[in-house]
């Protein structure tokens, strides 16, 4: 076997020590004011409501309504996402569930706001959405009882979301070219309307704008008369996701039915910011607990745990906070804490099976360099098998408490379609967390504890049976 | 330091008779207080006032009952994490924004020195919890079936349905446990069992996993003289240092985060911390205590089987 030199333990720790301080302290450029992010820190995290306070809302349609499509559903998630970035709120959640006819938001108390009334923004959000048509584009700007400037479109609406029946996206092929298209179909009432205004705006070279909560969503140029109901907005779209969006909202200010709260949860934040300091404090102690643990009965692979350890804990937290540019950050919350932290104590799991197994090869009379070796590759496959049970474990709790459309819960669809999204959010990061830990548990306890052991062990001061769990000579 | 070395196989009735024991206890409180359920299981209202002052417990509760027409229950209670008085109302149906808005005009009418204002709401619909609730029933039975599964595969060569079928009791024993700790301690079972739960199988199962890994392996090295038993003592001992410092370890940093939860009265993390630690207590008794010397039990069955069936054979010719 080929000799792991002397430096490779100091390269190997370095890298570590410096995965863990640039995980929680990031590495940012201060430019005058200009504050420029390299590498995301522990500060940068996105806490869960249950931390920061928030709320977590599921809308639906009113009563018992049937048949509901899943545009429609899409068309509330898309309305109230950008009703919450017109808000100001950019790190929200939101989930469609379109089995179970349910749109989730989550959304972390305003902290700039003293007098946040979660009820009002929940009111707010669950509105029905007011689509507009207007012949051309024009705005006018007026003032409301707060003094804030409002653009709205001038003049009156030909039609509303009343006399819309449906929109969808699809392509259509035009001269050998297919293009993303929104077809919209109105209702009887609003027939008439509709075709007199793009018989004037056809005439005319002109547009006709559609508009939801005041914004515009498209301004088509009209190129023909319609007087069938059916019209098709096209040309504008670079893709067809743009296309269904706009679908969606245009669904969105159609609907036949209204939204109603189905359940809701309102968290103030006074109760969570302490809770975070409390379980920061806990998981340190526990990290010092079980080093001690650690060095005091292993001694030397003891040490070399200590320092994977700090990995492994430095990896979880770089994967909730988007420190790997491949990772994308995700919202910690009160049990995705305890979950780094249980990780901590499952995580010496690894470097106990292994240091295990080199006292055993001590014992038995073997050298060091033979009792490391055989050590390592004796409790290869005990490691991976107990790593995968985890595995199976935290993949379960991923898809029963994440999102409806996310990647372990579509996984799991197949077995769990009757049931509707989780009624809690806060789970979720708990099996995420968990999950992580296992990852860099197996990494760190088995790739650079077993680097750093081979390495360190060369040390002649080192070169001791005793401090590989041998008797005291 | 002396070699471990301890007759777990001898010692099988002992630790069956403390499972049997353990579960018994569980099922009388079970049976006398009952099992509360949490608000995302069993839907309904859950609302959380501060307030400052003496408020009468039952005049609010009488108050609430006649203002909502509802069978209320209201707790008063204490976070020491910023010593706040907390008023808890919980109701058994789902109430609208409007209703929530209207109950806090009423409150503040009512007690207008108290100060009340409102922190927490937590509404959903009974019908959605007990869906939820089966959700995550069905999803503790599928994890349970993935890893017996798992292990099955894994351990064919020492009879793998033996094995799987053995660490599916371990995990049965694991569950069991796991909900007696949140009936014995009258924790309202929320989300915070799934995740509990759902650790401890992994957990548990990593442990049965370590000792049967151990058992294949001296299978082969082990002189085919030693009966099933010893080998299988054998491997218990050889792993048990490591089942035990790992426990520990996990033991260790859980009963932290359970103790400073505990001294600062965090609701949400002691509900999971408690069962927790009792959880990974018992997950390392069952892989050690309960599914070897059992494994050991059904390969000795088989074994009296076939040598009866071989007598029988020879007594026929």
């Amino acid at each position: 076997m080929k000799r792991t030199s002397k430096p490779v333990f100091f390269i190997v720790a370095l890298l570590i020590l410096a995965l863990g301080y640039t995980t929680i302290f990031g590495v940012y450029a201060n430019y005058g004011d200009r504050r420029d992010t390299y590498i995301r820190g522990a500060a940068d995290i996105r806490l869960g409501i249950d931390i920061q306070g928030g709320v977590d809302v599921t809308f639906g349609p009113e009563g018992n309504v049937k048949n509901v499509t899943e545009s429609q559903i899409n068309g509330i998630k898309d309305i109230i996402a950008q009703r919450l970035v017109g808000n100001n709120i950019t790190d929200y959640e939101i989930y469609a569930d379109t089995t179970n006819n349910q749109v989730i938001v989550r959304f972390p108390w305003k902290s700039t706001e003293e007098n946040f009334d979660p009820n009002a923004a929940i009111d707010e959000l669950g509105k029905t959405a007011l689509l507009e048509f207007y012949l051309g584009s024009e705005t006018e700007t007026t003032t409301d009882k707060d003094g804030n400037t409002i653009e709205s479109p001038k003049g009156t609406p030909i039609l509303t979301g009343d006399d819309v029946d449906s929109a969808s996206a699809m392509y259509i092929t035009e001269d050998g070219v297919s293009s993303p298209v929104v077809q919209l179909k109105l209702k009887d009432s609003g027939r008439k309307a509709f075709s007199d205004a793009t018989k004037t705006q056809y005439e005319n070279n002109g547009t006709i704008s559609i508009w939801l909560d005041n914004q515009m969503l498209q301004n088509p140029s009209v190129k023909n008369h319609i007087s069938e109901g059916v019209a098709v907005i096209s040309g504008g779209f670079s893709d067809f996701s743009e296309a269904s969006q706009i679908a969606n909202l245009i669904n969105s200010g159609a609907l036949p039915f209204g939204i109603e709260v189905k359940s809701n949860g309102v968290i103030d934040p006074t109760l969570g910011v302490k809770s975070l300091d409390i379980m920061v404090l806990a998981g340190i102690i526990a990290f010092i607990i079980v080093s001690l643990f650690m060095i005091l009965y292993y001694r030397l692979p003891g040490f070399v745990a200590v320092i994977s350890l700090l990995g492994q804990v430095a990896g979880s937290i770089a994967a909730v906070s988007g420190y790997f540019s491949f990772i994308p950050s995700f919202t910690l919350t009160l049990p995705g804490i305890a979950g780094i932290i249980l990780s901590i104590g499952m995580g010496v799991d690894a470097n106990v099976i292994t240091a295990e197994r080199i006292k055993e090869e001590i014992r038995a009379g073997r050298s060091i360099d033979s009792a490391i070796a055989r050590g390592s590759s004796e409790s290869f496959s005990a490691i991976a098998d107990g790593n995968v049970t985890v595995i199976i474990v935290a993949i379960i709790l991923m898809g029963v408490f994440g999102p409806p459309s996310g990647l372990w819960a579509t996984i799991l669809k197949p077995v769990l379609f009757l049931f509707p999204a989780s009624t809690t959010g806060s789970i979720y990061s708990f099996g995420y967390t968990l999950f992580v830990g296992i990852i860099f548990n197996f990494l760190m306890g088995v790739t650079a504890s077993r680097l750093m052991l081979r390495s360190i062990a060369r040390f002649k001061f080192l070169r001791k049976p005793w401090l590989l769990g041998g008797e005291r000579a | 330091m002396k070699k471990f070395n301890f007759d777990f196989i001898g010692k099988r009735k002992t630790f069956f008779a403390i499972s049997i024991g353990i579960v018994f206890v569980g099922l009388l409180f079970n049976i006398f207080f009952g099992v509360r359920l949490d608000i995302s299981f069993k839907g309904g209202t859950l609302l959380k006032y501060s307030y400052q002052g003496a408020l009468d417990r039952e005049k609010v509760e009488s108050f609430i009952k006649e203002k909502t027409g509802m069978d209320v229950s209201v707790q008063l209670s204490e976070t020491t994490a910023d010593n706040q008085e907390v008023l808890n109302i919980s109701m058994p149906e789902a109430i609208s924004l409007d209703d929530q808005k209207s109950l806090d005009n009423e409150l503040n009418k009512e007690y207008k020195d108290f100060n009340i204002e409102r922190l927490n709401v937590n509404s959903l619909s009974p019908t959605m919890g007990r869906l939820f609730f089966l959700k995550c029933l069905v999803a503790i039975a599928l994890a349970a079936v993935f890893l017996v599964i798992y292990v099955a595969i894994r351990f064919r060569k020492i009879g793998g349905i033996s094995a799987g079928a053995m660490a599916l009791v371990a995990l049965l024993h694991d569950i069991l446990v796991a909900y007696f700790a949140f009936v014995i301690f009258r924790i309202p079972l929320n989300d915070n069992f799934v995740a509990v739960v759902l650790s401890i199988l992994g957990f548990s199962l990593n442990d049965t996993i370590v000792i049967y890994d151990r058992i294949r392996e001296n299978r082969r090295k082990m002189d085919k003289t030693n009966s099933i038993g010893e080998i299988v003592n054998v491997s218990i001992n050889q792993s048990f240092t490591r089942s035990f410092n790992t426990s520990l370890c996990t033991f260790l940093a859980v009963s932290t985060v359970a103790l400073l939860a505990l001294i600062y009265n965090l609701e949400s993390i002691t509900s999971f911390a408690v069962p927790m630690m009792i959880g990974v207590i018992s997950g390392c008794y069952s892989s050690v205590c309960i599914c070897g010397p059992l494994w050991v039990m059904w390969k000795e069955h088989r074994q009296r089987k076939d040598a009866l069936l071989k007598t029988k054979s020879k007594q026929k010719a």
